[in-house]
């Protein structure tokens, strides 16, 4: 007995011993920037490292007085978040009702067809796009982001929400149906209220993808919609050499409001990720 | 209704067949409106822009010049240039190292995970950060951490007398560099997924082992491995596609240099377009890069059918 409960302790320290160095891995680099953007430009580059160091709200008074393009780079983020995830959950609601209910032969193809499509990478249609916007005008505008954002995702974002209405009995539609409904009244009074946690799964990763997202902006924007990760990227490659605190500063405000979200919405990620199936 | 009771009916009342094509097509088109706006986006977007490359690629234009047909000569110009092969040489690279760290490290802490933690929610959701880091960030964290100076995991190198990362010098470094931040980006969400197969598997099957006197590497063998393998395969094809494409990672830390050799195909094609303006060169990279991507996600399908075929049984 008493040799087992010494290998249990020793599993136990093992255990612990993992899971401390996965938290440093996952965190420490966080953390690192976080504390960096309050630490006194000389000691950022202190050999070795200083962990005790009087916080100054310095890099990000520069960063205001410096940077109004990030200010602005977060107003657009905010917009094209907002914008990508309406329009991916209407699509996307629309289109997993319409194959959650209506297996033909036809719809089947039209769904695979949605997901095989999503192996094109993105950098190839940039191409062609770059050209056509242009022509139409919509270089560096918000509807292009929007656009293309919801494109990119719309796909996984029906795909989720076809497994969450699956769910759904549909007796409820049949019943809603002798009372004369149509799918109108269906998808809006029944399926849209029950299907609220598909939504937010789906929202998740359309705006965690939507306020990071750099290839696009960077291709697509160059002043009136360009987003905080362009301009953080540009802050990282001024030509009058990289003002390390107030780029931390400003990796600081781009990240805290996701990362928050991230964590509030942790149960929805995971319900995402399992189709709903698992509980986290 | 079964295939097979269908069948029966039409031998039975040969109008039945017609009857039910004729239900089937009103019930697709009563859907078609609803599945409008998602296939619109995807076709207007996605597909038709990418048939457009196929077009360009056997044409030779640049900005402010008409394009006129070249045949395959842009597919000669990009497979007879040293940069495009050492691209897709760093981009296999990159794949390979990416894909399997992050199965490896995934598969060992969902296996941790289960094993039971206290404070699971907290540990949790401290993996999950990672998450939320933009590309652009990370690479602002990455470069810090690695910078030649005073990065904080170049000192600790040092400090254990191992030669610190030379990432912006020497190109095997950069490399590493990538690979390291796209593990820790990436992380969490293969993690999840393996994760959420792992609380799948019954905890009747553990337990009936246990029963049966199985130890703990017999039941990983013999009960954990093979459930999980349909999400392992799964998760390694879909990490596989996804990695392939990869572009703002290199291009922020690295920006493909030195000298261009720790560029990766996104970024050469980005060079081709952006840079030199050889739309042709670039559309040809384009679809190269796209045929590798079907023939990826093709193995994926067949995994997907054989999965689904295996849940049939």
């Amino acid at each position: 007995m008493r040799a087992k409960s010494i290998k249990s302790i020793g599993w136990d320290a093992l255990k612990a011993l993992v899971v401390v160095v996965v938290l440093c891995w996952s965190l420490a680099p966080i953390v690192f920037m976080v504390t960096s953007s309050v630490k006194p430009g000389q000691d950022i580059f202190a050999v070795p490292p200083h962990w005790s160091f009087a916080p100054t709200v310095q890099h990000y008074v520069a960063l205001w007085a410096k940077w109004q393009a990030f200010f602005h780079g977060l107003i657009n983020s905010l917009i094209v978040t907002v914008g990508a995830t309406v329009l991916v959950i209407v699509a996307s609601t629309m289109a997993g009702f319409a194959y959650s209910r209506s297996r033909t032969p036809f719809l089947r193809r039209s769904a695979t067809f949605l997901i095989v499509v999503r192996l094109l990478p993105p950098i190839v249609v940039t191409l062609p796009l770059f050209g056509a916007a242009n022509a139409v005008g919509l270089n560096d505008t918000h509807l292009i982001l929007i656009l293309l954002y919801a494109t990119f995702f719309v796909s996984l974002g029906t795909i989720l929400m076809r497994t969450f209405i699956d769910q759904i009995p549909y007796e409820l539609d049949e019943a809603a149906m002798v009372d004369g409904a149509n799918r109108a009244t269906i998808l809006w009074t029944i399926i849209r209220p029950l299907a609220k946690q598909g939504m937010l799964a789906v929202s998740v990763f359309v705006i965690v993808y939507a306020w990071n997202e750099f290839l696009f902006a960077f291709i697509f924007t160059s002043t009136r919609a360009k987003t905080a990760p362009l301009v953080i990227s540009e802050m990282m490659g001024s030509l009058d050499g990289v003002d390390w605190g107030v780029l931390f500063a400003a990796s600081t405000v781009q990240l805290l409001p996701i990362l928050l979200f991230v964590m509030l919405m942790q149960k929805h990620l995971v319900a995402g990720l399992t189709g709903g199936a698992v509980k986290g | 209704m079964t295939a097979q009771s269908i069948r029966e009916a039409a031998a039975r009342d040969p109008g039945i067949t017609r009857r039910l094509r004729a239900l089937l097509a009103s019930r697709t088109g009563a859907a078609l409106p609803l599945i409008a706006p998602a296939q619109s986006l995807v076709l207007s977007l996605l597909v038709i822009p990418g048939l457009y490359v196929m077009w360009l690629s056997l044409q030779e234009s640049t900005f402010g010049m008409s394009p006129h047909f070249v045949g395959l000569a842009n597919y000669t110009h990009v497979l007879g240039d040293a940069y495009f092969w050492r691209a897709l040489l760093n981009t296999m690279i990159i794949v390979v190292v990416v894909v399997h760290v992050e199965l490896l490290l995934g598969l060992g802490l969902a296996l941790l995970f289960a094993s039971g933690l206290p404070a699971k929610r907290w540990l949790l959701a401290a993996i999950l950060a990672p998450y939320a880091v933009s590309e652009v960030s990370a690479a602002v964290i990455w470069r810090f951490m690695f910078d030649a100076q005073a990065g904080p995991a170049n000192l600790a190198l040092q400090a254990l007398g191992l030669p610190a990362l030379e990432w912006s010098i020497n190109p095997n470094h950069g490399l590493a560099l990538v690979s390291l931040l796209s593990v820790w980006l990436n992380l969490p969400f293969t993690f999840m997924i393996l994760y959420a197969a792992r609380l799948s598997i019954p905890g009747e099957l553990y337990e009936a082992a246990k029963v049966d006197g199985a130890t703990p590497p017999q039941c990983f063998r013999r009960i954990t491995l093979p459930l999980l393998m349909p999400a392992i395969l799964l998760a390694m094809l879909f990490r596989y596609i996804f990695v392939f494409r990869i572009f703002s990672e290199v291009w922020l830390v690295t920006g493909g240099g030195p000298a261009r050799q720790t560029e990766v195909v996104g970024v050469y094609l980005y060079q081709e377009a952006f840079t030199f303006n050889a739309f042709g060169g670039a559309s040809a990279s384009g679809w190269i890069m796209l045929l590798i991507s079907l023939l990826l996600g093709a193995g994926y399908m067949v995994a997907l059918r054989r999965q689904s075929l295996g849940n049939a049984r």
